[in-house]
């Protein structure tokens, strides 16, 4: 076999990719290294690590949780969604107002909650897969309508009369131990996991989002895919609205973009981790971790709030520059092997 | 013949000993020479070199060193010169596809290739750029607006349009015009608005060298012609000498012996996999056409011929009349989807662009046509497509070190294979390939050419696209021939030979 071609730069010689597996699991070893550093530190460290911080520190990742993992869909299609926050802030206010203005039963306002993420999405994957529009304008112009609506609606108010602790439980309760908002948006992006890596369509949403075109000569209905992300972003993002109701009490009258850009950090963060190069929901929890861990730490050691919030700018900053970096190297293998 | 002594004032032209190496040599020690005032046809089938000739005298190729480029006496040397050198020289690209932008009007098209005049404020200077290319299309005797965009003219006037924006800033002192198939994109009677101006840049002592694939439209226009095939000179001199057989023959080149291929034992008698009847796609109209499993038919056909057309309608990628039936069975008109569903499977000529996931790995490529076979129960099973990675490459050739390296580690030659392997692992009933070999080594060629005779001996129908016509000869049973939307020539048994088809290409219509 003489024209065999040269070795991925990620195998070493021994055969072992050691190259490789310290790039996927850095920012495993960070979030820990992070967690010794602040239980460690004395100005921070027995708070740290008592056990009410630690279960606030989890709780208060569930939401965020679930709106990251809303944002994988369409991102492993290509796609970055800009709506994901305000579509779990709009479907907060949906139940909200259906709970406390017109006393629908309970089930039934969660569920037009999670209903009204669903067709969003689906709005928006009609307008971009279908009608052709460009994504980043058409769920940035979203998230600004529904949040101008929520504005419209609640008039700057949260509304909080009228919801019942059987949702509230949800947001600050246990099951075995374990705070119920952590089980459910755990069992989401548990089932999120499995349809994007254990499923035929989970594998034809990563190979429209590598080569759109490819995808079609092979058969599949990409536009129908690039629709399916986008109603599993809004159905997603719509019970992470119903469950920051249960976390809160109340509805938000934000316009969900402070919940837009941690999920958006972590969504890219997640391509550096695990699979380099493609967003996962491995990825995403261990991103939002990490974000979790620093900020956590930080406030404790005594940072002034700013600090957070250049913080996750600069977070979001590195993840677009190491996911460039992933992404030339990966270029610059091709470019090797065409020339 | 053309005077070979160096620094003849006459040649205003000159290329001695030019070569290119990429993996294997494409231009072999070429000694070219464009006299003044003389229309100069560059004959020679696809990968003869002409267009790499070209490239390197418009110096956006660097040839090999060691050779010598001459633009008006002035002595380049083949490892210095660059795309300064030729616009110094007063030489003149018209590329293929015009390099127009069809969305801005003419104007900004002629500001875009050089500058945008100012006003003393530095704002763009509309009137007067609008004046100086009404000016300059006068010039070209094109009586056009400069105000309207590109996209809604002719063919034809695109092309002029283009001549005049590279012929913007020559006065009176002669330049050379350089024209890569000016007319490969232009319907036959729109042609001779193009040679009328070719015949006024001669008379204004202008040089113009060009590119074409249609003989009866050489004999037209040119004085000179120079044959290359295989990336050396085969024939040149004046048209004169040149008719019309012996330009065929010199671009066609002899058949050596060796592989051809096995012919089908037998007539075949069940309904043939794949049947177009009064089909219709891009160019296509009213196409006919049947192949019988175990059968590869080869398609010839020009640049815009509708080869590729074909292709696109059959799997569903490009809106198509009429009827495809495999097996008997008339095929919806659904996109790819149904296409794939009945059988069809095809490997597009662009295979970076339409074919390859270059980060994914190589088992994934392998296995992404034939995903239903590896799910149970909803469940993908990774572990399995993983596990029957390695013995698929074996069975299709594919090297690579192993089944986990990204697609883009691998050569062109295994990329192709296994691209190809992921349709032949689905048994295709019908196999399209356009251009299967192009840009590959010899070796991988060979393999590919054996795959694709196991799948037809297998059963399989294929449909074969090439401009390669030596491909075409040994690989096909059968050649059909495309000409401006038409299916103008059925090859058959000993008709399938280089001569034969190179003969039907060009004869016909032109």
């Amino acid at each position: 076999m003489t024209d065999s071609p040269a070795p991925s730069p990620a195998t070493s010689q021994s055969g072992i990719p050691w190259r490789s597996i310290a790039e996927r699991y850095a920012l495993v070893v960070l979030v820990v290294g992070l967690f010794v550093l602040f239980a460690l530190l004395p100005a921070s460290g027995a708070v740290f690590t008592s056990p009410q911080n630690l279960r606030a520190l989890v709780s208060n990742q569930g939401v965020p949780l679930l709106i990251a993992v809303a944002a994988v869909f369409p991102l492993a299609a290509g796609y970055f969604d800009f709506s994901v926050g305000a579509v779990a802030a709009s479907s907060s206010v949906v139940t909200a107002a259906a709970l406390a203005d017109f006393s629908t039963p309970l089930p039934i306002a969660v569920a037009l909650g999670v209903l009204f993420g669903m067709i969003t999405g689906t709005v928006l994957g009609l307008l971009i897969a279908y009608a052709g529009v460009n994504p980043f304008i058409s769920t940035l112009g979203v998230a600004t309508l529904l949040g101008g609506v929520i504005f419209a609606y609640t008039g700057g108010l949260r509304i909080s009369a009228g919801i019942p602790t059987e949702l509230t439980d949800i947001g600050s309760r246990d099951w075995l131990g374990v705070p119920r908002v952590i089980v459910v948006a755990g069992a989401v992006a548990l089932a999120a996991w499995w349809i994007l890596s254990q499923t035929v369509f989970g594998r034809r949403l990563y190979a429209v989002g590598s080569n759109a075109r490819a995808t079609h000569l092979l058969g599949v209905n990409v536009r129908r895919t690039q629709l399916l992300a986008f109603v599993a972003s809004g159905t997603i993002a719509g019970l992470g609205g119903v469950l920051l109701l249960a976390r809160n009490g109340g509805a938000t009258s934000d316009n969900g973009m402070m919940m837009l850009f941690p999920a958006l950090t972590a969504v890219l963060l997640s391509t550096i981790v695990i699979h380099v190069g493609r967003p996962s929901v491995p990825g995403v929890v261990i991103a939002i971790l990490f974000i979790a861990v620093t900020v956590s730490g930080l406030t404790l050691v005594g940072t002034p709030p700013w600090v957070n919030q250049v913080f996750n700018g600069a977070a979001l900053l590195l993840a677009v520059a190491f996911a460039r970096l992933a992404g030339l190297r990966a270029t610059r293998g091709r470019k090797k092997a065409a020339g | 013949m053309i005077d070979p002594t160096p620094g003849d004032p006459e040649l205003v032209l000159r290329v001695t000993r030019l070569s290119k190496t990429y993996a294997t040599r494409v231009v072999t020690g070429v000694d070219w020479a464009l006299r003044p005032g003389r229309v100069h046809a560059l004959l020679g089938g696809n990968g003869s070199g002409k267009s790499t000739l070209l490239k390197m005298i418009a110096g956006v190729v660097s040839p090999d060193p060691g050779g010598v480029i001459e633009i008006g006496g002035v002595h380049h040397a083949s490892e210095s010169y660059g795309p300064s050198a030729a616009a110094g020289g007063r030489l003149r690209f018209v590329h293929q596809d015009l390099g127009l932008v069809d969305d801005l009007s003419i104007a900004d098209n002629f500001a875009l290739a050089t500058r945008y005049p100012r006003t003393r404020l530095g704002a763009v200077d509309d009137r007067a750029l609008v004046r100086h290319v009404r000016a300059q299309l006068e010039r070209r005797g094109l009586d056009l607006d400069p105000r309207l965009p590109v996209g809604l003219l002719r063919p034809t006037e695109r092309t002029l349009v283009a001549i005049a924006r590279a012929f913007d800033g020559v006065e009176a002192e002669p330049a050379i015009l350089v024209l890569d198939e000016p007319t490969a994109s232009l319907p036959v009677d729109e042609v001779a608005h193009l040679f009328d101006t070719i015949r006024e840049l001669r008379g204004l002592g202008h040089s113009i060298a060009f590119v074409s694939h249609r003989l009866g439209e050489v004999a037209e226009i040119a004085d000179d012609v120079t044959i290359l095939r295989d990336g050396a000179v085969v024939g040149e001199g004046e048209i004169s000498e040149f008719p019309e057989a012996r330009i065929v023959e010199l671009i066609a080149g002899h058949p050596p012996e060796g592989a051809r291929a096995r012919r089908p034992s037998g007539q075949t008698v069940a309904a043939p996999a794949l049947s177009l009847r009064a089909f219709g796609a891009g160019p296509l109209h009213d196409l006919g056409l049947d192949v019988h499993a175990g059968e590869i038919v080869g398609v010839a056909g020009l640049v815009g011929s509708g080869r590729s057309s074909l292709l696109r309608g059959i799997f569903g990628d490009l809106p198509a009349t009429g009827t495809v039936s495999v097996a008997g069975r008339v095929l919806p008109h659904a996109g790819t989807g149904a296409a794939v569903r009945a059988g069809i499977a095809f490997v597009p000529e662009d295979r970076q662009r339409d074919a390859a996931y270059p980060e994914r790995p190589v088992w994934e490529n392998l296995s992404a046509a034939i995903l239903a076979r590896y799910r149970r129960f909803g469940r993908l099973s990774t572990r399995r497509e993983r596990a029957d990675a390695p013995s698929a490459m074996a069975r299709f050739r594919v090297r690579a070190p192993a089944a986990s390296v990204p697609l883009a580690a691998l050569s062109g030659g295994n990329q192709q294979k296994v691209i190809l392997a992921r349709w032949l692992r689905a048994d295709p009933r019908v196999l399209l390939l356009d251009e299967p070999t192009q840009g590959v080594d010899a070796v991988a060629r060979d393999e590919i050419h054996e795959l694709v005779r196991d799948a037809a001996e297998r059963g399989t129908a294929v449909l074969v696209v090439s401009s390669d016509l030596e491909e075409l000869e040994q690989l096909s049973h059968r050649v059909i021939v495309l000409e401006g939307g038409r299916l103008v020539d059925d090859l058959r048994g000993d008709d399938v030979t280089r001569e034969a088809i190179t003969h039907a290409m060009h004869e016909t219509g032109a």
